[in-house]
């Protein structure tokens, strides 16, 4: 008797839970599925902002999370495991997705089985990768509060002579070395990235004499908090986070001229073996709870047009400056990479000795 | 003739057993290298035939494009040499530096002996990532060296001790210095200060006797010291990627470069190979050098 009216109110109470969105509960799928990501704070803050609640929304589903310390690093684990891979979904950088997508190493996402992609920025589908662009960073100037005054607010003030051996940056290969060159070569009036350089180059050329290091260690966010150098060039995501770290002791800026974007992407592996599942994923990754979520945690610019971001994040990402970016065919610049370092090398490193 | 069966009987005994005990004792490290090291190493060679599609890309194939574009390329060639010659200055640098040490601790008496030679080795308690840490704090341009400097109104602006060759150098000399000692002491066996004596007994000066009975003595030890240093230099890469500012290339920063950045892993491996070789090279002068010295 009592324990058939406990069950009714059971009933009861989770007929009312399931009625409410906001506990939506899905059981019909089910199973374990492995997400590789970034580490560090990425997986702290992904965990928090995507992970878990997927997990309450789909509680049959249980993700693993494989932290990663690059795309290059999930890149190698993706090929070692070819034959029967471990990972479902990984979430890595653009050029390497194209990469493991030409190595058929994911398939392409299917708009019935994940109906979120209709709801996309037109950035986030890139020809020749299986996924769709899950987060946008973008290329930021940050500077120490307490040595800068006034703040910087051009890409040009870099040049400014006053920063001379004060300013540390990841030269080429790295692709902050390549994005403010693209940045450069804009200013410049340099035209398609695609087509080359050159007028970017002539620029770092200029600015290599000022150059403290081209490979801060450990980062510059790092040298900039601490003093060892005055400005730097960092990504917005984690320059955010440094910020609050430091108290506002670093500051960062996107400059007036806009920035290009580091697109990170959402990928399904070929070979998964919850497939159901990892598309399950993918989809709430790229919806509009997920995105907001994390780009108000972490201030990434979400991907997905109908994420309504709050006031403060939209003021720290560059979603509400969509149209002041710098387009750039990462791909295509991928395809040269072999001529750009080499280039590097020969006209911007002798430049800074 | 009973001498001699006598002395025979018990050593062909003696070796019958001692033959596979020995190899069933080399066996677990023979297992480990053979899982640790030569297997990846053949993986690496085997790598190092496929191709590179350009930006990352990997195809299965065997073809000698690499070892080409290795050699036609002379930024390549290049850093070779480079990484050749800036090893072998910094062996130099380390024997110079480490050589009174070792000569001091050998000298020294018995009971300070092995305090010393703790002394010496205890920098490799700490890894080596956390030493180079420690040089970017001295020589940087707020550190220890240039504060001193600036303060004694000897210089105005910074020097620039890294983020370049010198901090490389520096960092390097330091973190290799150890091994060197070790080396050095494990060859002056034959050393005796009798010798030194001797020589000033009979009228060297002791420069001379330095030169001329102490060095050749010790040679052996040089030669150890100085294969260990070059082959560790030349592997080096985390001191080089931290204290070189993106500025100074060698094969091993190059080698991570390709392979981690930009995923080009057939050359990497190309190059991984090309320094194998060197290493192999530099064996083969070792030996010489101490076939010569016997």
């Amino acid at each position: 008797m009592t324990i058939d009216r406990r069950l009714f109110i059971a009933g009861l109470a989770a007929s009312a839970l399931t009625a409410l969105p906001a506990f939506a509960q899905d059981t019909s799928l089910s199973g374990e599925i492995t997400l590789a990501a970034y580490s560090g704070v990425f997986q702290d803050n992904y965990t928090k902002a995507v992970v878990e609640p997927f997990m309450k929304r789909f509680p049959n589903i249980r993700v693993n999370y494989y932290p990663a310390q690059s795309s290059a690093q999930m890149l190698g684990t993706l090929r070692a495991q070819k034959g029967s891979p471990q990972v479902d979904v990984a979430l890595l950088d653009v050029s390497i997705a194209r990469v493991a997508t030409d190595e058929e190493l994911f398939v392409p996402l299917e708009a019935a089985n994940v109906p979120n992609l209709a709801s996309l920025h037109d950035l986030a589908t890139i020809e020749g990768v299986a996924g769709r662009g899950v987060t946008f960073d973008h290329l930021t100037l940050i500077y120490n509060t307490k040595a800068v005054s006034p703040a910087p607010t051009s890409w040009n003030d870099l040049w400014n002579p006053r920063f001379k051996g004060k300013f540390v940056m990841p030269g080429v290969p790295d692709i902050q070395g390549t994005a403010l060159t693209v940045i450069a070569n804009a200013m410049a009036g340099g035209g398609d990235p695609a087509r080359g350089l050159d007028k970017g180059f002539a620029r770092m050329v200029e600015l290599a004499p000022l150059v403290q290091s081209w490979d801060p260690k450990p980062d510059a966010y790092t040298l900039v908090i601490n003093g060892t150098a005055d400005v730097g060039v960092g990504w917005n995501a984690r320059s955010q986070f440094y910020k609050d770290q430091s108290k506002g002791l670093l500051d960062v800026v996107l400059p007036k001229e806009g920035s290009v974007f580091q697109i990170n992407t959402i990928n399904l592996v070929a070979g998964s073996k919850n497939k159901k599942a990892a598309e399950a994923f993918i989809d709430y990754a790229l919806g509009p709870e997920a995105q907001k979520a994390f780009t108000e945690t972490m201030f990434y610019a979400p991907t997905n047009k109908k994420a309504e971001i709050g006031k403060e994040a939209l003021d720290r990402t560059a979603a509400g400056v969509m149209e002041r970016m710098i387009r750039v065919d990462w791909i295509a610049l991928a395809k040269l990479r072999d001529k750009l370092t080499e280039q590097w090398r020969r006209q911007v490193l002798p430049a800074s000795r | 003739m009973t001498v001699a069966t006598f002395s025979d009987a018990p050593a062909a005994t003696r070796q019958r057993p001692v033959a596979p005990l020995a190899a069933a004792m080399l066996l677990p490290i023979a297992i480990v290298n053979a899982i640790g090291f030569l297997a990846p190493v053949a993986n690496l060679f085997r790598m190092s035939f496929n191709e590179a599609t350009g930006g990352g890309g990997l195809r299965e194939a065997v073809t000698f494009a690499n070892y080409l574009a290795f050699v036609m390329d002379p930024f390549y060639l290049e850093l070779v040499t480079r990484s050749i010659g800036m090893s072998l200055a910094i062996t130099l640098l380390t024997l110079v530096a480490s050589y009174p040490i070792a000569l001091f601790i050998h000298r020294a008496p018995a009971q300070w002996k092995s305090l010393l030679t703790i002394v010496t080795v205890s920098p490799l308690l700490v890894s080596a990532v956390v030493r180079t840490y420690g040089w970017m704090l001295i020589l940087g341009d707020r550190g220890l060296v240039n504060g001193l400097l600036t303060s004694a109104g000897v210089i105005h602006e910074p020097l620039r001790l890294v983020n370049n060759t010198t901090g490389v150098v520096i960092g390097l000399v330091e973190i290799l210095m150890p091994y060197m000692v070790l080396s050095l002491m494990a060859g002056f066996g034959r050393l005796d200060r009798t010798y030194e004596e001797a020589a000033q007994s009979l009228g060297a000066m002791p420069w001379t006797a330095f030169r001329r009975v102490v060095v050749p003595l010790t040679l052996p030890g040089i030669a150890l010291g100085c294969l260990l240093c070059f082959v560790l230099a030349v592997s080096s890469f985390i001191t080089p990627k931290l204290l070189g500012g993106g500025r100074v290339f060698l094969l091993a920063t190059e080698i991570y470069d390709q392979a981690i950045v930009i995923l080009n892993w057939p050359l990497a491996a190309t190059m991984s190979i090309v320094i194998l070789a060197i290493f192999g090279l530099a064996l083969v002068a070792y030996t010489r050098v101490v076939r010569l010295l016997d």
